[in-house]
């Protein structure tokens, strides 16, 4: 086909040449054009242009919005904005930041007072942004820099919007905290809505709802003059405040979990079994996300993130242990389902199991007895469970420790949520290249060995036995609602699965569990109060092996290898309203070390309904909250 | 492949010399727009630049060896599959400042649209070879031609992005203009563009309309739409004859111009060069786009002139409507400036087509065989 083509295909060459004339002129003349307007603008109306940008008499600037509120269900404020002064020195006729800063320095130091500024590297001559020489300055400071105001050219202050975090360190680990935005989230951020400067959730809520709380940035136009003093605003965008974000969380159960964990390591969960809303998380030890605001120090920083207790991470979601005794709920619900014992099941408890060439030890030194399933739970009857354990066997019992929720991210919506272990044969011949051995069916029975689980997966198992075998996503998030009341989205509680128990196992295991705490006998005994009942489970995890207890000296079970405690509890038992669970680091024994912390959320919890019931308090409504009015 | 020895002697290295030359300009000016943005973000935009002009000079390379006949064999696969990728766009690609233009491609955000508008132009220049009927085109004859143009323009225009959408209908205009239209047929086609101009109104965003709006009456809103518009007028004119110099034009410096390294990286130019610097550029266009004419003119066959041509007209209208637009002559339309504005994907596409060019400049006296 190529082939017979002639030269021009049949066309005639004169008629393309005319046309190649005519697209020669049009191109010559349009771009002529140009260069004629580039001679209006630049040597005709040049000076007039030059003028208008030395003067540089107008300028952008951007206008920060102020981030949603933070509140919990009751329409509490928990995180709210302030103003901060910060001291900007912005190039213009003035050019010399040096001298402004000198000035200032005098100004402050006649009042004893320090500029804090580390002026930028100034080789360069001629024009650069305006640069910001001190962040969140004190009252003192900014009196200062305004009644010399005349006095130092170029220098002005910006009024800018920074987290007020009011409750510290209580609720730190739910809410996080802010800073600017780093280089790295800028590169990712490819909405290109960010910028240098702006402010974003680093971490926590303030991370994972940073969309809806960041709203958007404003900008106007001032003018100003000569000594950069701003003239008149000329324009202006107004910027569009976040939303606000209503929590589950109450705060008042909130505080008295966090007072009961008295800085002590550890942390404790609590959620409403009926949905799976959580209404209080506290971990401890815990970090001041005020601190963050000013932006934290170099020093402050190494200080925070290589402290031995971990004060930034949130244990009650990352933190993963061996769930000791608590494990044996799943264990006998799965003997139960899996039809390997009747309730009527006893098996003989002398004080020690022997499997093979080792013995494994009950807690009780001296025997339980002949135990059947209740007493085994009541008592928490080790050899019980190492007879149990064996019956099902390692796959099984994985099985049902996912049907719980176990060895799987719960889906709370906070980032860095640790998905915990619930081992099987496979999972070993992968991570060890060798077989799994029976002895370590026997220790996971009891909840040692390889097993870990998170305060919230805890919890959330024995929820989900409570509320008759549903398993939710905790769910921190209520709603959220415009900044003036409008609601926008609201988050429905989330069904994840059912643990697919029949309602009588579901029954002798909940009465198992009552047991536990109100029968004589029962580990958790310390939970038994006279008004609502309570139901739950004592758990004490070794955090070294230690097959030999003997072999080591008291000293040796220091504070560093002392047990986890471990208690895990709903009520009132017939119709649950809110479940606990509580891990106290190195506590020692769940039912005296975790317990009492239950114990002091659960009585907290009553009394607060109890005392509304008889108040009849309607919630706060929108317009009765303390706005963040400081701005408007 | 054999490789013939005439190709060589016949290499249009002034072609060559040009694009290298005017690219070279649009690196120091990358440089200089990125000067003083806090190294920050941009710190390394002009590295990224350079990496750019690289990539495209290699796929510049390849494409010359490869005779253009040969190429435009597959100008129907190679367009179909350019359409996929601007499909796949509206499907899965990623927005910013609310229009959705990008796709990942082998880790690189890369824009479709800017391929589409080479692969239109091979793909026309296909057909018309291939349907020669030895007079003007009627109407009803283009309607094929049309369909070409029509179904990227619509995916454009769903983007956002009208600068490209506009950039696509110059070019088939000039493209049907030169192949010869009836002149019933050209006014017939005119008026209907004249009556869908105020229907295609209802069709643009707010913030498509704010920015014509705005270009008419800039000084009424000078912070929204209107700002860029003044703000560039004041970079430019503020240049002067001799311009500030560079690295010290403070409108630049100062970040009054929001994106001045894409659309807007002439005014950085001119801000610091001033009109003798700005004539000399646009001299610099003038000639390239002359030079390019010059090929199309003495290519050996309709094919090699309507691609050459295509292309020539791709990159006049390019400049013609970002300076404008950097001016003040034009409303703010997306539109880069080849060889200046940074952009991977706009860099590498253009130096392909220069590619093509070269190809069809070295085989004009080439017979077939």
């Amino acid at each position: 086909m190529a082939e017979n083509h002639g030269r021009l295909n049949g066309h005639e060459p004169g008629k393309f040449k005319d046309r190649f004339k005519i697209a020669f002129a049009v191109v010559s003349i349009m771009l002529c054009i140009l260069i004629m307007r580039m001679w209006h603008l630049q040597v005709i109306r040049g000076d007039e242009l030059r003028q208008r940008s030395e003067n540089n008499s107008v300028r952008l600037r951007k206008i920060k919005p102020l981030r949603g509120l933070i509140l919990d269900t009751n329409g509490q404020v928990l995180v709210d904005n302030q103003p901060s002064f910060d001291i900007i020195f912005v190039p213009n006729r003035n050019r010399n930041i040096n001298e402004a800063a000198y000035k200032l320095r005098q100004l402050f130091a006649a009042r004893s007072l320090t500029l804090s500024a580390d002026l930028p590297p100034l080789g360069k001559k001629g024009w650069f942004p305006p640069v910001k020489l001190e962040k969140n300055i004190s009252m003192e400071k900014l009196a200062i820099v305004e009644t010399h105001a005349s006095d130092l050219p170029g220098i002005t202050i910006d009024v800018v919007p920074i987290r007020q975090y009011l409750n510290g360190k209580m609720i730190a680990h739910i809410i996080g905290y802010t800073g600017e935005v780093s280089r790295e989230e800028l590169k990712r951020d490819m909405s290109g809505d960010s910028s240098i400067g702006d402010i974003t959730g680093k971490d926590g809520l303030e991370k994972q709802l940073d969309q809806y709380l960041k709203g958007k940035s404003g900008a106007e136009q001032v003018e100003v003059n000569v000594l950069g003093k701003e003239v008149k605003v000329i324009g202006k965008i107004e910027p569009v405040s976040g939303y606000n974000v209503i929590l589950t969380i109450d705060a008042n159960l909130q505080k008295a979990a966090w007072e009961a964990l008295q800085d002590r390591a550890g942390s404790v969960v609590a959620i409403d079994p009926r949905d799976g809303s959580v209404l209080a998380l506290a971990s401890s030890p815990a970090f001041d996300p005020n601190l963050f605001n000013m932006g934290l120090s170099a020093d402050d920083w190494d200080d925070l993130s290589n402290d031995a207790s971990h004060p930034m991470g949130n244990r009650a979601i990352a933190g993963q242990y061996p769930p000791g005794s608590t494990y044996k709920l799943i264990v006998a619900a799965a003997a139960l389902e899996e039809g390997l014992i009747t309730p009527d099941t006893t098996f003989n408890c002398n004080g020690s199991f022997q499997f093979g060439n080792r013995t494994y030890k009950c807690w009780q030194k001296h025997g339980h007895g002949r135990v059947n399933l209740h007493r085994a739970i009541v008592e928490s009857c080790d050899v019980y469970f190492y007879n149990v354990g064996k019956l099902v066997g390692v796959d099984k019992l994985a099985e049902y420790a996912s049907r719980f929720g176990l060895g799987q991210p719960t889906g709370i919506d906070l980032p860095r949520e640790k998905s915990g272990l619930v081992p099987t044969r496979q999972w070993k011949q992968q991570r060890f290249k060798e077989p799994w051995q029976l002895g370590e069916t026997v220790s996971i029975s009891i909840g040692q060995g390889f097993n870990l689980v998170t305060p919230i997966q805890l919890v959330n198992a024995y929820a989900s036995l409570a509320n008759g075998g549903t398993v939710y996503q905790p769910r921190l998030v209520k709603c959220i609602e415009t900044a003036d009341g409008r609601v926008l989205k609201t988050f429905e509680p989330q069904k994840k699965g059912n643990i697919g128990l029949s309602e009588k196992n579901i029954e002798i295991l909940k009465y198992a569990l009552w047991g536990v705490v109100n029968e004589s006998g029962g580990t958790g005994h310390a939970l038994m109060r006279k008004e609502e009942d309570v139901s739950g489970k004592t758990g004490t995890a070794q955090v070294v092996s230690r097959p030999d207890d003997e072999k080591h000296s008291k000293a040796f079970v220091s504070s560093k290898h002392g047990d986890h405690a471990l208690f895990v509890c709903f009520a009132p038992s017939d119709h649950p309203e809110i479940a606990v669970a509580v891990i106290m680091e190195h506590g020692g024994h769940g039912g005296s070390a975790a317990a009492p912390i239950a114990r002091k959320v659960i009585d907290a919890y009553f009394e607060r309904k109890n005392s509304a019931m008889t108040k009849n308090k309607p919630p706060l409504t929108i317009s009765q909250r303390p706005q963040a009015g400081i701005y408007r | 492949m054999k490789i013939d020895r005439r190709l060589l002697f016949s290499f249009d290295w002034i072609l060559l010399a040009l694009i290298l030359l005017i690219s070279l300009v649009g690196l120091l000016n990358i440089y200089s727009a990125g000067y003083s943005l806090d190294n920050f973000r941009q710190e390394h935009l002009y590295l990224k630049q350079a990496q750019w002009i690289v990539i495209g000079l290699v796929l510049m390379g390849v494409i010359t060896c490869f005779d253009y006949r040969f190429i435009c064999r597959y100008a129907y696969v190679i367009y179909a599959a350019s359409l996929f990728l601007l499909a796949l766009v509206s499907l899965y690609g990623y927005a910013t400042h609310g229009s959705q233009r990008w796709i990942i491609l082998g880790g690189f955000f890369f824009q479709p649209s800017e391929l589409v508008k080479l692969t239109i132009v091979i793909a026309l220049a296909k057909y018309f070879d291939d349907h020669i009927i030895g007079r003007s085109y009627r109407l009803r004859e283009l309607y094929i031609p049309f369909l070409i143009v029509v179904i990227p323009f619509f995916f454009i225009l769903k983007q956002p992005d009208l600068g490209t959408a506009l950039i696509l209908m110059f070019l088939i205009l000039s493209i049907t203009f030169f192949i010869g239209i009836e002149w019933k047929s050209l006014l017939l086609a005119c008026t209907g563009g004249l009556i869908l101009i105020p229907l295609s109104w209802l069709f643009l965003k707010d913030y498509q309309k704010d920015r014509i709006t705005a270009f008419f009456n800039p000084e009424n809103d000078p912070l929204g739409s209107g700002y860029h518009i003044l703000q560039s007028i004041i970079a430019v004119g503020s240049g002067g004859i001799f311009g500030k110099g560079y690295l010290r034009g403070s409108q630049t410096q100062l970040k009054f111009l929001p994106v001045q390294q894409t659309d807007f990286v002439f005014s950085v130019f001119a801000e610091e060069w001033g009109f003798i610097g700005g004539v000399i550029l646009v001299a610099m266009f003038l000639i390239l786009i002359l030079w390019c004419l010059k090929i199309a003119l003495h290519s050996r066959d309709l094919l090699g002139m309507l691609i050459s041509f295509g292309i020539t007209m791709l990159v006049f209208w390019e400049v013609f409507i970002n300076v404008g637009m950097v001016l003040g002559m034009l409303p703010v339309v997306g539109i880069p400036l080849p060889f200046l504005s940074y952009g991977g994907s706009s860099m590498v596409v253009l130096m392909t087509a220069m590619g093509l060019l070269l190809n069809v400049s070295m085989r004009r006296f080439i017979l077939y065989p």
